[in-house]
């Protein structure tokens, strides 16, 4: 474990008294990143309510797409497990689901559970790679992107739009699923291709079962959500500075805050890779960050201070992307590097202390 | 330290006490009166004392009480956090939970769907939860590996293994099933399922899954009796479903979740779906005097906006254009998955205010309340803040008629509610929300004041007001510690997680393990609910025994 002060070697008592002291002279701090295991998640919480901070993770782009339209028309959503064991027609739409190894997966199998078992598994795709390795049907995304593509083939799905059109066909396939499933990144997809493809799929669901099967960002944010919703009642981004926790995606962005001049502190968390925020070194900023990672250097922030990494030298309840849920994950090589969370809570303590209080 | 509780009127039903007395405590239970010196005297002259209320089904935590808070943001208000109370003043989060039964003098409340598949983060939210001691039970009876093994005929003992096997690793209080098979159905494109319709694919029922699963809950020994959510919630001649179900478990020991949701009777046989429903209250409670073995929790609706919560995704999805705003959310699971559809109780409209009565009279004809306890199925009926009211209008028969004169007059047409005179008295209060929900759960050291039990004590002013005096309570004692006074929260006490003592059978643990790599490309450590997972709370479970 190592710490540094104004770029300077430091014992971790001196950076986090010196953390305390920063962010206790602030008037705005935000504390951003939150790409950590859910106790890191929860002691930045209990320390953002203290302060009077805002909370902004930096999954925040793909979380907001999903969130948004979630909350305006709801979702009808399945899992990995079931995709792969139930699915005979899967869509996949644009090109992120094929980053990974989820289409060769859904490709390989065929339907072993329900009504499909024992059929063949039929693969679609929209506005994808037109991925040669996969055998599938490609249907191209229109010019105006995918939400464009979605409310065309939903037009069609619907009887709204009449014709040969090759969306039609698409259509015609989509309603022949027993059990069809969407694959989908939030983020690619945008907020209103989002809804406009639950609109589609509450109307598959009129006469077949049809369900989204999201990807995640890779940053936790979805335990993030989780976390905050309990904790809060409400999802990320929450600020705390005028004694309750208000969720606001605009006001609480950490890097708008910071443009604008905002914000006076930042408290960065990263105990898991995320990639690094512009405004680091324009402000007075805490970094909290695993060890081993190229942020743990001493010029990265004002105070930095290195941490365990879940899953690699410290055990931590982390999103796991194949279940779909929050599990434990064990430390590869446990060591006695001090967790996240224990930084947060001594940060805590030390503004508890000193009378510090939103 | 020794305390004493000094000139209350103390009510404990399963000691035969109401009378003015004391009560003292020692080390965080309840002990015998002592000749010491008190170091501690509470003066409660002029109070009602009772054990800390218990909840046996609220649906407090879990990923579909997360996604009702995505889906309805702007259900609950959140308020300005007094210092020292972090987060309790945000509306809806777990620590307002916490601190709105404490100050009502609950002390323990139960979240009834623990997803094995989802359990870790139920746990974590669980455990955020504070003021309470909590738990959950483990939902069965849709999960393929249990149905394969009831489709291939394998013996009770698998079946057994299995169950105990998904308690131990998801630390589950009990099990529940919820609509057997209805979800996988559903999958499978069926609309309705009832008790003895086939489940597609799989060749069991409802009632063979069921039946199974109580056969295995006896046998492990697990306190809490198997927890039935039945088919059919909500939809006329849902009382059918009720009373059949209590007939298939044969005498075996039985839990009904939300009665009221099925004490709707067919008002014209000629045209059940169309033709409206008419109370079945009397019909319900018949059924319960004739079946010692059975217990319900009322599902009590209350006015105004709520959403609905439930593993039951056939239903949900049944109730999908009923949603009130139109927006809902359907997540086909691992297992059951969920469904969270807003829906308003409209005040003084015809349906809720029938249902708002079949409820409060499920409770007034109830001969013995410890069977027929006191739930809202939070936040499905509405928001367990509403207890205090609900108590009002059984202990006061007056009140109870005002409110019956406001709402329409199908309430004296479809229900019996109007003609009912019956109070309820303190110690049927207790009953319905202390030592009926405490011994329906097993937990024989809460629900009561007799020596030895934990010192979780509720003292109440003795109101008329009704509401007023079960709304904030006086004094609330966690084990032995002031944790509420004068209805606010004065200590913030973590309490624990109560979890079955059970332990996975090796073979079916290796034989899960296969079977959950082959399904999932994962194994049982990602299904796991470690202690390690709990770093800030150490000591955060209790065990609870086995039934000998």
């Amino acid at each position: 474990m190592a710490a540094w002060v104004k770029g300077g070697a430091a014992d971790v008592d001196a950076a986090v008294e010196a953390a305390a002291d920063l962010l206790a002279a602030s008037r705005v701090p935000v504390l951003a990143g939150l790409s950590a295991e859910v106790s890191a998640l929860r002691a930045a919480y209990r320390l953002a309510e203290t302060l009077g901070a805002s909370l902004d993770p930096v999954s925040g782009p793909s979380v907001y797409a999903e969130l948004g339209a979630l909350s305006a028309g709801g979702a009808m959503t399945t899992t990995r497990a079931e995709t792969i064991g139930r699915a005979d027609v899967v869509l996949i739409l644009g090109n992120r689901p094929w980053d990974g190894d989820l289409i060769a997966e859904i490709a390989e199998a065929a339907p072993s559970r329900g009504r499909a078992a024992g059929g063949e598994r039929a693969l679609l795709s929209l506005g994808g790679p037109q991925n040669g390795a996969t055998r599938h049907v490609a249907y191209a995304a229109e010019a105006g992107g995918l939400a464009v593509s979605l409310g065309h083939l939903r037009a069609f799905a619907k009887g709204h739009l009449a014709g040969e059109a090759a969306y039609a066909d698409l259509a015609r396939r989509l309603y022949a699923a027993q059990y069809g499933v969407v694959v989908y990144d939030p983020e690619e997809v945008g907020e209103l291709g989002v809804e406009m493809l639950q609109g589609l799929i509450r109307d598959l669901n009129e006469s077949t079962r049809f369900f989204a099967l999201t990807l995640a960002d890779p940053f936790q944010g979805r335990a993030a959500v989780q976390l905050s919703a309990w904790t809060t009642g409400q999802a990320p981004r929450v600020g705390f500075g005028r004694h309750q926790p208000e969720h606001d995606p605009w006001r609480f962005d950490s890097a708008r805050q910071i443009a604008a001049g905002e914000a006076d502190a930042a408290l960065w968390l990263a105990s898991l890779p995320a990639p690094r925020p512009a405004w680091l070194g324009s402000l007075p900023t805490v970094a909290i960050v695993g060890e081993g990672s190229p942020e743990a250097a001493g010029e990265t922030a004002e105070i930095v201070i290195t941490v365990g990494v879940p899953g690699q030298n410290v055990g931590g309840a982390l999103w796991n992307e194949r279940r779909g849920v929050i599990a434990y994950t064990e430390p590869k090589a446990a060591t006695d590097a001090q967790t996240a969370a224990g930084v947060l809570a001594r940060i805590r303590d030390r503004l508890i202390e000193k009378g510090v209080s939103c | 330290m020794l305390t004493r509780i000094h000139g209350g009127r103390v009510i404990d039903p399963t000691a035969g006490r109401d009378a003015v007395g004391d009560i003292w405590i020692e080390d965080g239970r309840v002990v015998a009166p002592s000749e010491r010196k008190p170091d501690r005297t509470i003066d409660a002259t002029g109070c009602v004392v009772m054990a800390g209320g218990v909840e046996v089904h609220s649906h407090i935590a879990g990923g579909n009480v997360v996604m009702s808070r995505l889906l309805l943001p702007d259900l609950y208000v959140s308020e300005s956090a007094p210092n020292g109370h972090p987060f309790a003043h945000a509306g809806g989060s777990g620590s307002w939970v916490g601190a709105n039964y404490a100050r009502m003098g609950y002390t323990t409340a139960v979240e009834p769907a623990l997803p094995p598949s989802n359990a870790l983060a139920t746990h974590l939210e669980l455990a955020d939860i504070p003021l309470l001691d909590r738990g959950g039970l483990a939902v069965l009876g849709n999960d393929d590996h249990l149905l394969q093994l009831l489709r291939d005929g394998e013996g009770k003992q698998a079946v057994r293994d299995l169950v105990q096997q998904t308690l131990a690793h998801s630390r589950g209080l009990g099990v529940k099933c919820i609509n057997a098979g209805g979800a996988s159905a559903f999958k499978d494109g069926v609309l309705k399922l009832s008790l003895d319709d086939e489940i597609p694919c799989y060749g069991l029922t409802t009632r063979k899954i069921m039946s199974a699963l109580l056969d295995a809950v006896e046998e492990i020994g697990v306190p809490h009796p198997l927890h039935v959510h039945c088919n059919n919630l909500g939809l006329p001649g849902a009382d059918d479903s009720l009373v059949a179900t209590l007939e298939a478990a044969e005498g075996r020991r039985i839990h009904f979740a939300h009665a009221q949701f099925y004490a709707y009777g067919v008002v014209d046989p000629e045209n059940p779906m169309t033709g409206g429903f008419r109370s079945a209250a009397e019909r319900i409670n018949a059924a319960m005097e004739a079946h010692p073995n059975a217990t319900y929790d009322v599902g009590q609706v209350v006015f105004g906006q709520t959403v609905t919560i439930s593993l039951d995704i056939l239903r949900q999805f049944g109730g999908r254009k009923g949603a009130k705003p139109k927006k809902w959310v359907l997540s086909a699971g691992d297992a059951e998955g969920g469904g969270v559809v807003p829906f308003l109780y409209r005040p003084r409209g015809p349906v809720s205010s029938l249902q708002w009565a079949i409820g409060l009279e499920l409770m007034l004809l109830s001969s013995n309340p410890e069977r027929t306890i006191l739930t809202t199925d939070h936040p499905n009926g509405g928001v367990f803040t509403e207890y205090p009211r609900i108590i009002h209008l059984l202990m006061d028969a007056e009140e109870r008629a005002r409110e019956i004169a406001t709402l329409p007059a199908v309430v004296g047409e479809r229900s019996g509610l109007p003609k009912i005179e019956r109070e309820y008295s303190f110690s049927e209060i207790a009953q319905l929300t202390r030592s009926g929900p405490a011994k329906l759960l097993g937990l024989t050291d809460r629900g009561h004041l007799r020596e030895g039990a934990k010192a979780d004590v509720a003292i109440y002013r003795d109101q008329k007001d009704r509401t007023a005096m079960f709304s904030h309570a006086k004094l609330v004692l966690k084990d032995g510690q002031p944790i509420v006074e004068d209805g606010e929260v004065v200590a913030w006490f973590s309490g624990k997680t109560l979890s079955l003592d059970v332990e996975a059978d090796a073979g079916m643990e290796k034989r899960a393990e296969s079977y959950l790599q082959d399904r999932f490309g994962a194994g049982l450590d990602t299904f796991a609910v470690p202690d390690a997972a709990f770093p800030e709370n150490t000591g955060t479970f209790e065990d609870v025994a086995c039934r000998a």
